[in-house]
């Protein structure tokens, strides 16, 4: 295995709403045998708010740097947002010494060289860890169908992105080898949930978060699969709430996609959180087989 | 709605293009491939970024900045994905709200959306405590968006009282979320919010 050790970036979510997402990151890595080092006393990363790029840029810089100070190549982190501003910062950052001269005059603690790749954990466990690897360790089966929600910053903007823009895969390809069913959803699965509108504009967050569970349950899913704090809570937080403004019924199950993987690896449920999502996974826990 | 020549501000293209995420404005040849791909656009029928850009280009300042709908965009990055001009239009939606933010609280316009105040309340968050501390978002949001502490708690209850339940049943909302979760180097956050905030 090519990676042994990683700079861990879990995101404000991790604390709270997206705890089980947390849970089953560490528990995935913790069996694979991978050491996950949390970046000592991270910041925010500005998520969509921080509208003005060299907020970003600072605010992910001084992240970046610890890890950097630790020598470590590559971070993960499971949050399609902060995946998106860590690899943007890295991205301003390459070969412009005059950004990195600013950043390193704000304070001392946002001098980065550039040296730690920044990538999404889905990325990371299929590309750089691999599909052949994970598939030797596979223990159980989960034999259901799966509506693979992949949401916007995996694959756009393409120049920082890991997949296809429009159609992206790369779950796909671990749900398939761990026994899942992949339905047609290549309309849906990269189409924006809404979750920066959510507090705003929670009228056209919950239409939009509607359309992509209605047509998942048209489809036969069993279960949605993502891997973004923002569109779980999209998702599954906010499901009641969307199945009583528009009066329907959905129960449709959300796993993140390190508790899917971490059901393959033959994790306890409980280690991985499947008790802290708000739509019960009963359904999907009784199919592992 | 007839446009007034006289009253257009020929700068307001190159203010945008100074701006980080504003640069490639000029290139755009209204193609309108960002607003046929929108998901915003699907659900809202007034809301469409090649007229948003048009507008500016022309120097429709006031309007523009004006207007409800540049705080409608997700920035979910499918218009600039495609964009056959690299406009990079979700870039470009944040520098127009930059310039409309910094004009309101000048006092030069009026806005009409909630959007900022939940941005600016984020934004005070963090510069505080490091991270998001959600239970204050919330209050200094809804307090500000609802005209005072009292209504805007009402309206928070009636937003959130049943997320939160569901919450905190699952552990997901205990005591600890209720309190800031400050990180050491709060220090280097306050300088970067003094040397780059508005």
């Amino acid at each position: 295995m090519a990676v042994s050790k990683l700079a861990y970036y879990p995101g404000c979510p991790s604390e709270s709403h997206a705890i089980e997402q947390d849970m089953s990151t560490k528990a995935i890595f913790e069996k694979l045998g991978i050491e996950l080092i949390e970046v000592e006393d991270w910041n925010c990363c500005g998520a969509a708010e921080a509208e003005d790029p060299m907020m970003v840029y600072a605010l992910n810089a001084r992240n970046l740097a610890i890890a950097e100070k630790d020598d470590l190549k590559m971070m993960v982190t499971s949050c399609s947002v902060c995946f998106y501003n860590l690899a943007r910062t890295n991205e301003a950052i390459e070969g412009d010494e005059e950004l990195k001269g600013k950043l390193k005059a704000i304070d001392p603690a946002l001098e980065y060289k550039g040296s730690v790749k920044a990538k999404h954990v889905v990325d990371v466990i299929v590309n750089e860890i691999g599909l052949d690897e994970i598939a030797k360790r596979i223990e159980k089966k989960i034999p259901v169908k799966v509506a693979p929600y992949y949401g916007c910053y995996m694959g756009r903007p393409s120049r920082l992105g890991f997949d296809d823009p429009d159609n992206p895969e790369t779950m796909d390809k671990m749900i398939e080898a761990l026994g899942g069913e992949v339905i047609p959803y290549s309309q849906m699965k990269a189409k924006c949930c809404g979750g920066p509108l959510m507090m705003t504009r929670s009228d056209l967050a919950f239409e939009m978060t509607k359309n992509l569970l209605e047509d998942a349950k048209a489809k036969g899913a069993d279960c949605v699969v993502t891997a973004c704090p923002l569109c779980h809570m999209m998702l599954d937080a906010k499901q009641p709430d969307i199945e009583a403004a528009f009066g329907i019924k959905l129960d449709m199950p959300v796993l993140y996609f390190t508790q899917f993987v971490g059901l393959g690896l033959g994790i306890d449920p409980k280690k991985l959180g499947m008790n802290k999502n708000i739509v019960s996974t009963k359904t999907i826990e009784e199919k592992v087989i | 709605m007839a446009i007034k020549t006289w009253e257009l501000d020929p700068n307001f293209r190159y203010e945008i293009a100074s701006m980080p995420g504003g640069e490639n404005i000029m290139k755009c040849f209204q193609c309108s491939t960002c607003t046929v791909g929108c998901p915003i656009s699907e659900l809202v029928s007034t809301y469409n970024p090649r007229k948003i850009i048009q507008m500016s280009l022309l120097g429709m300042r006031n309007e523009v900045l004006e207007s409800e709908e540049i705080w409608l965009c997700a920035v979910c990055q499918t218009c600039s994905e495609r964009c056959p001009q690299d406009v990079k239009i979700s870039d470009l939606m944040g520098a127009i709200r930059r310039i409309a933010e910094k004009e309101a609280h000048k006092g030069n316009i009026k806005l009409k959306a909630v959007r900022p105040i939940f941005e600016e309340a984020f934004m005070h968050q963090l510069e505080k405590y490091g991270r998001l501390y959600e239970m204050g978002l919330s209050m200094e949001y809804y307090k500000k968006a609802h005209g005072g502490l009292i209504s805007g708690m009402l309206a928070m209850q009636k937003d959130y009282q049943k997320l939160g339940m569901r919450l905190f049943k699952k552990g997901k909302m205990g005591p600890k979320s209720m309190l800031p979760p400050k990180i050491k180097g709060t220090k280097e956050i306050k300088k970067i919010f003094k040397e780059l905030g508005d």
